[in-house]
């Protein structure tokens, strides 16, 4: 609770506690905590005097802000009209299904974020799918999800907590 | 103070006020669903369009937050408003299906179905014109609802879509609701109201008397910080029921002596 207090402190401090200024501090929270915690968001909205709903509806207007923390690995889907041609939305939805995840969002272990991108610029690889920056190609919808399974499995021994948590 | 005329009928208002206010005073109907006396207009539902004549040209505008300055004319039943009107409310009626208030606007309007298809689940039967957020800030001062995301995803949720702790369950959003979407929910065992569908509850005052559930506590709290003046006779006011104060000031009544000369 305190460092809540403290950082949006600080972070108030820094803009001079001018209400006009939410984004770039709720951007600078952002970047500390590398999402927006409801915590956080509460003591900023107190300290500024700026009713939370108003807070949400900013974190929510803009796709780059994040209510949630991001999962520990990045999937990157291209959608991009030759991967879409060759299926990437079947396997997008594959993917959905199989880890119960929309594009945008994470798993509820948070071990993956899901995002669906426009375009890769690797289009002779299509359908591509990027890992934590590791390309992908010819991916189906079967073997993006063998991908994404070998995924968990060093997790289970770095953490194993995150993994029960999730259960 | 300058005249506006509409279609053709002539009336002086107030410089500032807006050509609805105008067309009111004329007797003019213009149908309207986000506007409402008590808040800004946001002219956010776009259904009180109206053409104003600009010379060789004629502008559609809302109604109700076009300050009238000077002398204006403008039209309500010409063909364009008209059109502009249906065609709006047919894409709000594509939004609200089920909304009884809105069907019988659209019916008075003469519009009877519509051709787009219905919105997803979750934004359904609200038209997003924000009355509710706007009641719950500007009159009373909680701001406990807000619009969430953007686009086609647009809502009007309590941060992070749980109840919300600045509710204090005065049902303020769902009186002003223009289709009737938020509606209060008594839960009379628990003695709690619940606004729908943002989820939060309050515990309710119960009549002293009867032991009806009447408001919530904290709008009584709220009301007793406002009130000035005659706070005792106020408190007194809100300890019964409508009908319990009316038969304690009848039975008041009765035990009085009547005085015969």
């Amino acid at each position: 609770m305190s460092e809540e207090i403290e950082l949006t402190g600080q972070i108030v401090k820094h803009y001079g506690s001018d209400k006009g200024m939410l984004i770039p501090m709720m951007q600078d929270l952002q970047a500390e905590c590398g999402y927006l915690p409801i915590g956080h968001l509460r003591c900023l909205a107190e300290r500024l005097d700026v009713p939370l709903s108003r807070l949400y509806s900013v974190a929510t207007f803009y796709s780059s802000f994040r209510l949630a923390p991001k999962g520990a690995h990045d999937v990157t889907l291209c959608m991009g009209t030759v991967c879409y041609l060759k299926g990437s939305p079947m396997i997008l939805e594959a993917i959905s299904r199989e880890f119960n995840v929309e594009a945008g969002g994470t798993t509820a272990d948070r071990l993956f974020s899901l995002q669906a991108v426009n375009c890769v610029g690797a289009c002779a690889l299509a359908p591509v799918m990027v890992v934590d920056g590791k390309y992908y190609d010819g991916v189906t919808p079967q073997s993006a999800i063998e991908i994404i399974q070998a995924f968990p499995c060093e997790e289970e021994t770095a953490e194993p907590s995150a993994k029960e948590g999730a259960k | 103070m300058p005249t506006v005329t509409i279609d053709g009928q002539k009336v002086r208002i107030k410089k500032g006020l807006t050509v609805l206010d105008a067309a009111k005073k004329a007797g003019i109907w213009i149908p309207t669903l986000c506007y409402h006396p008590a808040v800004a207009s946001e002219a956010s539902c776009r259904l009180c369009m109206v053409e104003l004549d600009r010379g060789d040209w004629r502008q559609l505008i809302t109604a109700c937050n076009y300050p009238v300055r000077q002398d204006i004319v403008v039209y309500v039943s010409s063909e364009r408003a008209e059109k502009a009107r249906r065609g709006v409310m047919e894409l709000l009626l594509a939004r609200a299906p089920e909304s009884r208030e809105l069907a019988a606007l659209a019916c008075r309007m003469g519009v009877e179905k519509t051709h787009y298809p219905s919105v997803t689940e979750s934004q359904r039967n609200c038209i997003l014109c924000g009355l509710c957020v706007s009641v719950c800030e500007q009159v009373i001062g909680r701001a406990a609802i807000g619009f969430a995301g953007r686009g086609a995803e647009r809502t009007v949720a309590a941060p992070f879509r749980q109840a919300s702790e600045d509710c204090i369950g005065c049902g303020a959003c769902a009186a002003v609701c223009p289709v009737g979407t938020i509606k209060i929910r008594l839960h009379k065992d628990e003695r709690e109201i619940e606004i729908s569908p943002f989820k939060s509850r309050a515990k309710m005052v119960l009549c002293e008397r009867c032991g009806m559930p009447m408001y919530s506590g904290q709008v009584s709290r709220e009301a007793m910080s406002k009130v000035k003046i005659g706070r005792k006779a106020f408190t007194e006011y809100l300890r019964l029921c409508p009908k319990c104060r009316r038969t304690e000031t009848a039975e008041r009544f009765a035990s009085v002596p009547v005085r015969r000369e």
